[in-house]
């Protein structure tokens, strides 16, 4: 692979994850592949390439996009509606990774529910069975 | 003018003094806010100091310790935490704009247990919004903007523990709470030359903490050494009933004494050979180094690799979906464009829209992963790579349309809870911190400690630090 497919690359996988993650090291090295970085205005606006998608996967991503038009279309500018459009091709080749990643039916998710036990339960509303089921009224 | 050398005693070093009555902690406090007031602004470190519960709090400190009841080696220390952890009737803002104005009337538990053994707070550290919950692409993504390297003030700290690495770089506390739920202490700690624990997921109860993706959130010191990660983790873990996915009280309490290595065991060392696709040659030189040195008292260290898989894919959507459910309200609201960042603003959106069986495929992965990397560690007891492959990056760089790279380690370590530290192992040419990074079962974080803390018997990076004037 050469240096310059890996620079598109890897730029199409940052910005899925930008998107996608968070509280993480969104790293942007200068210089790890010997790109040459000349100052803010060279770096600042070449938009990532869009990622070459199937053409399912580009259905399920323009009908991504479509839901969150529909939903919340009149909060975005045109400019952020270019943006979401391309999130939502960025994060398609993820979505099709992990949905190709063979797993089983008895493959259990790491799901883990701790069933809430009597003790940390909030006192209950509701009169303990033992109790008398109306207390006496006080006059 | 105390020596600018008593800013960068460890915490062993000022608990011993503090002990023996030959350090106030009053003073010590008190200098420590000095010199916050003067530098924390040139690094954004803070998002606020609180010198009047610091001083209460170390007035009480000296007090008890007058009176002969010495609580342990935190007390009377001064430390800051991240802005997204509850501190009873002071602004606590997430780092961002809608909830600048957030106050909480109940302590965090972290908060609660530094309390208990007389910890000083001095101040919250700057964070970047919403840990980037939201997604950022400039590291300006703060209430308090971009936090300097204290090494190199035209690079940032990396994120989302940004001030946290700060205020430890810069010798502003004696340590710092940070939090990770992809990066966000390794990161901090290696940008910022800072030892930083990142504990096995449900050891630190994250009760008042703000959450992100509950499944992956964690809370841990960034301190000076292995010795007072240690000493700091000792203080913060422990089983909480406020925060049901805290391990039962024998696994998730932790203790430390110096003696800890008279009952070390032999640790069989991994070096990772495909944690990263290459490293910037200014890195690779003191990894290369370090590894030297580990070799010589570690004789059995073998080179080994992670398991393959769409890993970072799995752990991206879970982190999109919790994310997208934690902040559902702002999403919702539209007080999301409050966010300062333009990626922030609008990726909120896009994770709303993954499907729960997209999920659930994740979650699926990460079981398998889990099991995967429980293979490994039947060979060894810990892994180790360089922290991250390069050195702090240019505040001003661009995160989206600059390079990136592949971090599979990043991703396995937190979609399994993995503890990890990473130190401090040498510099760069132009004088900016490498770090190595240990990682070990979930589980056994002494493990970590142990093979950190004999790599820093044995060296003196994490000693050093930056000239402030």
């Amino acid at each position: 692979m050469g240096k310059k497919q890996e620079i598109e690359i890897s730029r199409r996988e940052f910005a899925r994850r930008a998107a996608m993650i968070s509280a993480t090291a969104s790293l942007a090295p200068a210089n790890l592949w010997g790109a040459e970085v000349t100052g803010p205005a060279a770096q600042a606006q070449q938009p990532p390439t869009p990622p070459k998608l199937s053409p399912e996967s580009q259905t399920e991503a323009d009908s991504r996009l479509r839901v969150i038009l529909n939903e919340y279309g009149s909060r975005f500018s045109e400019a952020q509606k270019t943006d979401l459009r391309r999130l939502c091709s960025e994060a398609q080749p993820g979505l099709d990774r992990l949905r190709a990643y063979a797993t089983g039916n008895g493959d259990e998710p790491a799901l883990y529910l701790r069933p809430l036990m009597e003790r940390e339960k909030k006192p209950s509303p509701m009169p303990a069975a033992a109790k008398p089921a109306v207390a006496p009224k006080k006059p | 003018m105390p020596g600018e050398e008593l800013f960068y005693l460890s915490v062993s070093e000022l608990a011993k003094r503090i002990e023996s009555k030959k350090l106030s902690p009053v003073d010590l406090t008190q200098v420590y806010l000095d010199r916050s007031q003067k530098l924390g602004p040139r690094f954004n470190a803070y998002a606020r100091l609180t010198p009047e519960t610091a001083l209460e709090q170390a007035k009480a400190a000296e007090k008890e310790i007058q009176r002969g009841h010495y609580r342990g080696p935190l007390h009377g220390i001064p430390y800051a935490a991240k802005d997204l952890l509850a501190v009873k009737g002071v602004p606590t803002t997430w780092g961002a704009k809608p909830y600048a104005s957030q106050i909480f009337d109940y302590n965090a538990t972290v908060i609660e247990h530094l309390n208990r053994v007389g910890a000083v707070m001095i101040g919250k550290a700057s964070m970047i919004e919403l840990a980037g919950g939201m997604g950022y692409r400039f590291a300006s993504a703060s209430l308090q903007g971009e936090a300097k390297n204290p090494w190199d003030t035209t690079c940032w700290t990396c994120g989302s523990s940004s001030g946290s690495g700060a205020i430890v770089a810069a010798g502003l506390a004696a340590f710092a709470i940070g939090t990770e739920t992809w990066g966000s202490i390794i990161c901090p700690s290696a940008f910022c030359g800072a030892s930083g624990l990142r504990p096995t997921y449900g050891r630190v109860s994250r009760y008042g903490a703000m959450a992100l993706a509950p499944s992956m959130d964690k809370i841990g010191p960034l301190a000076r050494s292995t010795e007072d990660c240690a000493r700091i983790f000792a203080a913060i873990a422990g089983h909480d009933p406020k925060d049901r996915s805290t391990l039962p009280i024998d696994r998730a309490a932790f203790t430390y004494s110096p003696s800890i290595e008279l009952r070390s065991r032999p640790l069989k060392l991994g070096w990772l050979t495909n944690a990263w696709k290459s490293l910037d040659p200014s890195i690779a030189k003191p990894v290369d180094a370090a590894a030297r040195v580990l070799k010589k008292f570690f004789p059995n260290v073998k080179n080994t690799v992670l398991p393959v898989g769409p890993w970072e894919d799995a752990g991206g959507i879970i982190v999109a979906v919790e994310a997208a459910a934690s902040f559902r309200s702002l999403i919702r609201s539209g007080k999301v464009s409050e966010l300062s960042d333009p990626l922030g603003q609008i990726a909120g959106y896009v994770n709303e829209q993954y499907s729960a069986a997209d999920y659930l495929q994740a979650l699926k992965v990460r079981e398998i992963l889990q099991k995967k990397m429980e293979e490994l560690f039947d060979s060894f007891d810990v892994l180790i790579t360089a922290s991250q492959p390069v050195p702090a990056t240019p505040l001003d760089l661009n995160l989206e349309t600059g390079l990136v790279f592949p971090d599979p380690l990043g991703a396995i370590g937190n979609l399994c809870g993995l503890p990890a530290l990473s130190v401090p192992c040498g510099f760069t040419e132009k004088n900016l911190p490498a770090g190595l990074q240990f990682i070990a079962r979930a589980g056994d974080d002494i493990a970590v400690l142990q093979a950190a803390r004999t790599f820093q018997q044995h060296t003196d990076w994490h000693k050093r630090h930056p000239k402030l004037h």
